[in-house]
């Protein structure tokens, strides 16, 4: 699996966000946090753990069932098959029940695992959701997608792995040395000593081929990243003929990730034989002091054979859980990060309101912006006192430069963000004293760039409301003109959209979003005009689209070319903030202000 | 690179790093059958009262002795294989790099980077795990099960006894077989479920302007929810065979041992065999476990592998459709003009034609204009000149020369082409405006940047020209992007340049700009430039307009205008719709 992971690493790596900083695992903190969820699976949990220790015995056994066979059935004189028979018998029935008990055990730790997990994501992406924009403004969609994907499997690896290994391989270890007192408690506390040594060496070389399977993971991020831009670039790579420069480039990454590789290989090999080797050394130790003490006739030679066993097993456990290590950092750093975004509270709230609030089928769409101030950095305003007054129906342009705030403005409309100063009301209402969820329902946004969810055209306009009919949606894109387009799709209305690689131009795009308007009837239409040059026909579509959206609804459109909103009852111009001129087309051309020289801009009128 | 035998190859030069390697694995596993053998003798000379201390120290030394030297060889054998298999993978991964450099678009066409990048990968290391792992544990468990039923043998147990006891783990290769490719199905069922997660939630994140403006958070909410339980769906599903294959290979294994303790202690008792023996065969059943386990995993992964193996040596064996001839010429290209006599074109055989009947003289020094609406033909055009797909013989002539007679670098080392999209480079801003020749000095990119009208922009970036794009957030606008591509088209100063609908994200103000900062540089060179505004090619010394693959009319933009019931007139009165209301005929 490893060559898919490196490529979704590689772009996990991509969408990380290199803000994040590097955490220190807080293991206290994080496990009080998650016990939470782990407190209803408590019995389960004590379920597992008894199907673990059941699940052990066999194999644990097994060397000292071994030892009885020999020093009381095997051994000369003591002829005794019928004891030799049941002891086979006893064995074959442990390992039958550590069969079926080493089943249920992982498949109830997972059950749980998977529980807590699923219940977190869900709760960690609703919680996200209800965040305000101001939150997505500052945090970057690909540190979200991390907490969401990443991270909250690293908290199910901590289940899958950790919790086994520690469950499974730490019972393992404590019988082993429960079983070794119990046949020889001097040859037990010489085997004793090798524990701390064999825990220091696992532990060091850990932390080593760590950071050599890190290089790796790096370099071969840093190969495939390369790779990937050159074979999308691979035309311009052609066509400026700089085939043997990008080689060039590309075996030095190869290159040095088949050194990391090379390193990673051989720490691997030597940790390994470093381990096999301490393993025969301790075997040989314990042969030389057992056999010596069975020569004394302090020891029975079953003894002997079962700590030579057992001291096998021995090292298998501390491996596993030294592996362990590593992912529980990782996870606990993951349940930091995700209760860090728990504790995040939205700061546009609905407010406890005890006046009525609007009904959404009832509203005129008349707009007030009285004398409001807004900025999103302190000390950096960017509206100062707009005073802004807009009639039911009315269709309004809004022009100016970019930074003009344009886009602030009707964010607050939307309210993305809540005023510094003065207040925003639809109908006279506040529209902080709007539950958000009516508000948004009132007032209707078309995106400068639209924005398309994986699914169905019906789905996209519908916005995945079933209660919203096929007919109904059909209905819409004809009312926009959108219907043409899509008949000429091959599957029509099912075609299946996506936010890449849609098959749609922007025009065409657009058309959808506003076919979502006429679908969900909000009383007032924002549009934010695209701002990338349209195709003059798709330009003449959107032109129509708009003309009919905004019949029976106040209509705000930020305009990026003169030609769309030349019509408007009424054109805002906007600069620094601030509304500058206001008036018809004509009347503002007169002026001879910023309009005038917009405008004469856009038809490259200007003096050279 | 080209034959087929990518993996035939590989051997011949590698065969005796593989030597080694099995001679190593030999020697390993030959010294430790000895383990069991010694333990076994041990406790025979102990049943015999034999044992004294000096003994005593003998065995411990020697099972000291076996454990090192089998460790070291094992180590040794191990370490060569899997240094030849990464070799292995550096030197097919530069090859084919060296291949994708040498495809043409249509190859492209075909082949997503999402596809390509899976052989880069996916089929690389599946072969390379295959040739080391593989190896390593084929040529080790083989050893090893050769060495422990000889070493048996030759201590004097029973065949029937050893047959009997080996019995039961003899099925696990075949239950990781059976078992080995559901598992892995089942895994890559939950790696996909991660998948779509993810993306929903990129989605979701992505689109979270729309889903509030629309009030429709619990819906998504509820997608997002599907996509969860469907992770843990699949993860119980692939739990549920892949615990029983956990719990079953020991079984079979403690079985097996059942049987030896059985058959052998009964042995042992009416003393066919020692105990010494007994003890023996107790452990070399235990040594075995494992080796029959990997075999079983190296047949799944060798499975995997041929295929992979065939769809590179495919890969490696497709040939670029665009070939240099092995006399074409190398011309310069300032000198005579580009004609294009009759020229259709279609991209494939049974597919429409994309351009028909074409004629264009353009004379060494001038500007041409091409307008026509998206899908007319116009960016086929380019990809002809630039030969980025093959033209029909005698259709495309650079001063004399057929386009397919000229040298891959005499051509495109003297083009000049600016692409729509604005594709950049994760490298430094300098870096991707000198892309040409990276060791431009930086007067030149700077001016170039200046010419391109990008040049503040980039200044205000932190590191400036240093600045790395890409990695890691750093990212440039549409119009940005498109400027930066420019400058890199424009420090080349080529006799020719070819401007692909390259302004098209900028604004009115900066595209006026630009256009004339490039009619300064282009002064006295032939430049080419694609639109669909009229504003961005009306300064033309000959403008076609191309609608369906056809020139449907051409002149300079004064003439065009004209011919009133043209398609030039009517794409200039939409995209001047303003100065018609502007002259008051309109609507109040």
């Amino acid at each position: 699996m490893r060559p898919a992971q490196a490529i979704h690493n590689w772009q996990a790596d991509q969408k990380a966000d290199p803000n994040m900083p590097e955490q220190k695992p807080q293991y206290v903190s994080a496990f009080r946090a998650l016990s939470g969820y782990i407190k209803p699976h408590i019995w389960a949990f004590v379920g597992v753990f008894f199907c673990t220790l059941i699940a052990i015995l066999s194999d644990l056994l097994q060397p000292f069932l071994m030892k009885i066979a020999i020093d009381d059935n095997l051994m000369a004189g003591k002829n005794d098959y019928r004891g030799l028979l049941i002891i086979c018998a006893v064995y074959l029935g442990l390992s039958v029940s550590s069969f079926a008990f080493t089943y249920v055990q992982n498949n109830l730790l997972q059950h749980i695992g998977q529980s807590i997990v699923s219940r977190i994501r869900k709760q960690l992406f609703g919680h996200i959701m209800k965040q305000s924009m101001r939150y997505f403004d500052r945090m970057s969609s690909g540190s979200l997608i991390t907490h969401v994907s990443s991270d909250t499997e690293a908290l199910n690896q901590f289940f899958n792995q950790v919790l086994l290994s520690l469950f499974r391989d730490g019972l393992t270890l404590i019988f082993i040395i429960v079983m070794m007192f119990q046949l020889d408690t001097t040859l037990a506390l010489y085997c004793l000593i090798l524990l701390p040594i064999i825990a220091i060496i696992a532990i060091a070389f850990r932390s080593f081929m760590r950071a050599t399977y890190q290089l790796a993971r790096t370099r071969l991020s840093r190969m495939v990243a390369f790779v990937a831009e050159n074979l999308s670039g691979m035309n311009l790579v052609q066509v400026f003929h700089q085939q043997k420069e990008q080689q060039k480039q590309f075996n030095e990454r190869n290159g040095l990730y088949f050194k990391a590789n090379l390193r990673e290989i051989r720490t691997n090999v030597l940790f390994g034989r470093t381990f096999d080797i301490l393993s025969n050394l301790s075997i040989a130790l314990v042969t030389w002091i057992g056999g010596n003490a069975v020569l004394g006739q302090n020891l029975e030679f079953g003894v002997l054979y079962a700590f030579i066993t057992y001291i096998r097993q021995f090292f298998q456990p501390i491996n596993t859980i030294t592996q362990q290590w590593n992912t529980l950092q990782s996870a606990t750093v993951a349940v930091t990060r995700i209760w860090t975004v728990f504790e995040s509270k939205p700061d546009v709230t609905d407010r406890e309101s005890g006046r009525p609030a609007l009904t959404p089928e009832k509203v005129k769409g008349r707009i007030d912006f009285d004398r409001i101030s807004f900025s999103y950095e302190e000390g950096v305003p960017i509206i100062r006192e707009l005073d802004l007054h807009i009639r039911p129906g009315e269709l309004i342009g809004v022009v100016g430069t970019t930074g003009a705030g344009k886009s602030s403005l009707i964010s607050l409309l939307c309210r993305f963000y809540d005023v510094l100063d003065g207040r925003v009301r639809i109908d006279g209402t506040d529209v902080r004293d709007i539950p958000q969820a009516e508000l948004h329902r009132v007032v209707g946004l078309v995106q400068q760039e639209p924005y398309l969810y994986s699914g169905s055209i019906v789905d996209n306009v519908r916005m995945f409301d079933e209660s919203i009919s096929r007919e109904e949606v059909i209905e819409a894109c004809k009312f926009v003109g959108a219907d043409a387009i899509i008949q000429r799709l091959k599957q029509g209305y099912d075609t299946h959209l996506s936010e890449r690689g849609s098959g749609l131009s922007a025009g065409e795009r657009q058309m959808i979003s506003f076919a979502r308007i006429i679908v969900f009837k909000p009383k007032v239409l924002i549009l934010d005009e695209a701002s990338a040059n349209l195709d003059s026909q798709t330009e003449q579509l959107i032109q129509n689209a708009l003309h009919v959206v905004s019949r029976n609804r106040t209509t705000i459109v930020i305009a990026h070319r003169l030609s769309t909103i030349m019509q408007a009852d009424r054109i805002i111009v906007m600069s620094r903030g601030e509304i500058v001129e206001q008036g018809s087309h004509h009347q503002l051309l007169e002026r001879g202000g910023h309009y005038r020289e917009l405008y004469e801009h856009s038809q490259g009128h200007v003096a050279v | 690179m080209k034959s087929k035998r990518l993996l035939t190859d590989f051997f011949r030069k590698t065969w005796y790093i593989y030597a080694f390697s099995l001679s190593f694995h030999l020697i390993s596993n030959l010294i430790n059958v000895f383990y069991p053998k010694v333990l076994g003798e041990f406790t025979d000379s102990l049943q015999l009262g034999e044992l004294t201390r000096a003994i005593i120290i003998d065995y411990s030394v020697l099972l000291l002795l076996i454990g090192v030297g089998h460790v070291l060889f094992n180590g040794a054998a191990m370490y060569l294989v899997m240094y030849v298999g990464r070799k292995f993978e550096f030197i097919v991964r530069g090859g084919l790099f060296r291949h994708f450099t040498q495809m043409s678009e249509r190859f492209y066409s075909k082949n997503g980077v999402g596809k390509l990048l899976s052989y880069f990968m996916n089929d690389v290391t599946a072969v390379r795990e295959s040739i080391s792992m593989g190896f390593n544990q084929t040529a080790n468990a083989t050893m090893l099960f050769i060495a422990a039923i000889t070493m048996m043998l030759a201590s004097g147990i029973p065949y029937y006894l050893i047959l009997a006891s080996v019995l039961p783990l003899l099925f696990i290769p075949f239950i990781v077989v059976y078992l080995g490719p559901i598992i892995r199905k089942r895994s890559l069922e939950v790696q996909e479920a991660l998948g779509k997660m993810t993306e929903t939630a990129e989605e979701q994140f992505g689109g979270i302007r729309v889903t509030k403006k629309f009030a429709v958070e619990g819906i998504m909410q509820h997608r997002f929810g599907r996509t969860v339980d469907q992770i843990r769906h699949n993860q119980l599903r692939l739990v549920r065979v892949s615990s029983f294959f956990q719990a079953l290979i020991p079984f079979l294994g403690t079985i097996a041992l059942i049987i030896a303790l059985a058959f052998g202690g009964y042995l042992t008792i009416t003393k066919h065999i020692t105990l010494g023996n007994f003890v023996a065969l107790t452990l070399y059943v235990r040594m075995l476990m494992n080796p029959l386990q990997q075999i079983g995993n190296v047949i799944n992964s060798i499975q995997r592998s041929r295929a992979s193996l065939h769809r590179l040596d495919e890969l490696l064996s497709q040939q670029s459709d665009i070939v240099e001839l092995d006399n074409a010429k190398a011309i310069d290209l300032s000198a005579g003009g580009i004609r294009v006599r009759d020229l259709s074109f279609s991209y494939g055989k049974s597919s429409h034609q994309v351009l028909k009947n074409i004629d264009l003289d353009i004379k060494p020094g001038t500007t041409l204009g091409i307008i026509g609406r998206t899908g007319s033909g116009k960016t086929t055009l380019m990809k002809l000149l630039l030969r980025t797909y093959d033209p029909p013989p005698g259709a495309i002539l650079y001063g004399d020369t057929d386009v397919r007679e000229l040298t891959l670098e005499s051509l495109r080392s003297q083009i000049a082409y600016v692409p729509q999209d604005g594709f950049l480079f994760s490298t430094t801003i300098r870096e991707n405006i000198a892309f040409f020749k990276r060791d431009t000095e930086m007067k030149k990119v700077e001016s170039a940047a200046r010419n391109a009208q990008i040049y503040n922009n980039i200044a205000d970036l932190p590191n400036s020209f240093e600045t790395r794009l890409g990695e890691r957030g750093l990212t440039l606008s549409g119009g940005q992007r498109q400027r930066t591509s420019l400058a890199r088209g424009l420090i080349k100063n080529a006799p020719v340049m070819i401007l692909d609908d390259s302004v098209s994200a900028v604004d009115a103000v900066t595209e006026k700009d630009i256009i004339e900062s490039i009619q300064k540089e282009r002064k006295g060179k032939t430049t080419i430039i694609i639109a669909h505004r009229i504003s961005a090619i009306k300064h033309a010394d000959e403008i076609v307009v191309l609608d369906e693959g056809v020139i449907v009319q051409r002149g300079t933009h004064a003439e065009l205008l004209l011919e009133e019931q043209g398609l030039y007139a009517t794409l200039h009165a939409i995209q001047e719709e303003g100065s018609q209301h502007a002259t008051g005929t309109s609507h109040s």
